[in-house]
């Protein structure tokens, strides 16, 4: 990710780049090590703020291959927080580890697929409009409702 | 069951949050690509959350166990929901280990019941009550845990482990009932005493044939009766020395455990003093329900610190009945039950103090000082054993991988000494 980093974007000082870069298997390192989850959440950070840099100072054009970055983030953060969990010889039923890595797999596609779906929705030549502003105020209480409920329907 | 976020679900909102608002910022839609994913997790994850119904029943094979054995825990899981990831813990008292792995993960399907074996070693005597689990359940993508306590405790007692004694510390006196001491008395029994000259009332199977034969009269033989006798186990819970998983006392409940199953056994009537900082005794008594009414009481021993001066007269009169036995367990390391130890010898109780001893407990120091205090100890530890000798009372160190049958023999021998000297 800091390499793709470094070739699009050769206006950035390149010395943080990679010193960003560098933090993010340290910090990745520093929580598996101590089991804090919070390391592990700066280095998702860390890696999404090098695609951001990138993004930020590259051309205009929609990065096509975001949908995959966005599922490579997801796998990386799945099996960070699976490694934290407490050590339970989970491996003495190995089709529980299994089944469980199947899971990620399958969410790590799908996400990957509703990321694309976003980026087409994205780069798709609709003009704006009251009609389109509606849709966009609707789904985003929708977001906020459907949030709200499920936070709470649970005891 | 107690629901609560894991720090994936924090985590993940911020992750969820901080990538759209980035976006929002920035102009970019790639980045809100980037966070829908943490989003997606963060939707599914609560949309599917519900409340596991997990129901645990524990059961014990055995409610006795000896040390050293083991105890099988029978774990039953019910559920009626699908639980992808159940963590069961079952809590266990110092003294009882797993020989399987604890906590165990489980995924139940639905309305789906297992059965699960727990072998448990006895490490160390004790009562315990065992059964507290723990059961935590992650909800879906590990987001939410629920967690629940099950209160399925069952009583455990695990026994001290025996050890087999060929012969046993014989008393002085006997009682009036039949048992398996053989008195220095004459009357009906089977261990051959003497032979005398028939008389008048003599049983006929009495008759020794061959004497009669020799001698041209009637000649009897004289036997020694078998009888049962009074032993009151005197366990010192003063104080004790410790050293990692042994100390003092284990021993001695150990001993006092395997004393108080022979004598049994041989039809004694046997009874417990547990002498310290909190006073707790058993009558004598004959019989299997008394055994287990003793090693019960053992469980209970222990050391309680206490600065109480307590000598032998607060003990009830019948805990000590006269011409009983008593076995003293003591590491002598305490003045209160010295004393106590000579005052019940003063009263003529038939005493044996059996020392278990505190020295393989102890490390002298580095220092040149330590080891001649080390040095002094032990001499006084001599002194104190050489004053229960003048006594006569007789007194045997035993230590921790000793036979106790070879201080019960040193017993044996010294009191025979002793009675040929009196004599």
């Amino acid at each position: 990710m800091t390499a793709t980093a470094l070739r699009a974007s050769p206006g950035v000082d390149r010395a943080s780049l990679i010193a960003v870069g560098a933090a993010v298997p340290l910090a990745l390192l520093a929580g598996l090590a101590l089991r804090w989850s919070g390391a592990l959440t700066a280095a998702i950070v860390l890696m999404g703020a090098q695609q951001a840099v990138r993004l930020a100072l590259g051309n205009d054009v929609l990065d096509e291959w975001a949908p995959l970055t966005a599922g490579a983030l997801l796998l990386c953060a799945e099996l960070a927080f699976w490694s934290i969990e407490p050590r339970i010889p989970a491996w003495s039923q190995p089709h529980l580890a299994l089944r469980r890595l199947t899971t990620v797999l399958l969410l790590c596609l799908l996400s990957a697929g509703v990321g694309a779906a976003m980026l087409v929705a994205a780069g798709s030549s609709l003009s704006g409009g009251v009609p389109l502003e509606l849709a966009g105020i609707l789904a985003a209480t929708g977001a906020v409702a459907v949030l709200a409920y499920v936070a709470r329907r649970s005891p | 069951m107690t629901r609560s976020a894991t720090p994936k679900l924090g985590a993940y909102a911020f992750l969820a949050g901080v990538g759209l608002l980035a976006a929002l910022v920035l102009g970019r839609a790639e980045l809100a690509v980037l966070a829908a994913p943490f989003a997606l997790v963060l939707f599914l994850g609560l949309a599917l959350a519900e409340t596991p119904d997990v129901r645990v029943a524990l059961d014990l094979d055995s409610e006795r166990q000896v040390e050293g054995e083991e105890v099988n825990a029978s774990l039953e899981v019910r559920t009626h929901l699908p639980v992808s990831r159940l963590e069961l813990l079952l809590s266990l008292p110092d003294g009882l280990e797993s020989e399987a792995p604890n906590p165990v993960l489980l995924a139940l399907d639905l309305d789906e019941r297992r059965e699960l074996e727990l072998p448990l070693r006895c490490a160390h005597w004790g009562a315990y009550l065992v059964g507290r689990l723990n059961a935590r359940v992650l909800g879906s993508f590990g987001l939410l845990a629920y967690e629940r306590s099950y209160d399925q405790r069952r009583a455990l007692k695990v026994y001290p482990r025996g050890e087999a004694l060929d012969k046993l510390l014989r008393p002085l006196q006997t009682l009036s009932f039949s048992g398996s001491q053989t008195t220095g008395t004459r009357g009906e029994g089977i261990e051959f005493a003497d032979l005398r000259p028939f008389a008048p009332g003599d049983r006929i199977r009495r008759i020794n044939w061959r004497a009669t034969a020799r001698r041209g009269e009637p000649w009897v033989n004289e036997t020694h009766p078998e009888r049962n006798t009074d032993v009151v186990i005197f366990l010192d819970t003063f104080a004790e020395a410790r050293s990692g998983e042994g100390s003092t006392l284990d021993l001695a409940v150990q001993a006092a455990g395997t004393l108080a199953a022979h004598y049994v056994r041989a039809k004694d009537r046997v009874g417990l003093v547990a002498f310290g900082g909190v006073l707790n005794w058993l009558t004598v008594s004959s019989g299997v329900t008394q055994l287990y009414r003793v090693l019960d009481s053992l469980l209970d021993a222990e050391i309680f610190l206490s600065y109480a001066w307590k000598d032998i007269e607060i003990l009830p009169r019948r805990t000590l009945p006269p011409n009983a036995l008593v076995i003293a367990l003591s590491p002598l390391l305490d003045e209160r039950s010295v004393r106590a130890l000579i005052d019940l010898r003063a009263r003529g109780f038939d005493l044996a103090v059996v020392e278990i001893s505190p020295v393989p407990f102890v490390e002298p120091g580095p220092d040149e000082l330590d080891q001649l205090a080390y040095r002094l100890w032990l001499l006084r530890r001599d002194a104190l054993r050489a004053s229960y000798l003048r006594v006569g009372v007789p007194v045997v160190e035993w230590r921790q991988g000793d036979p106790l049958q070879a201080a019960l023999e040193e017993v044996r021998t010294f009191r025979r000494h002793a009675r040929v000297t009196r004599a």
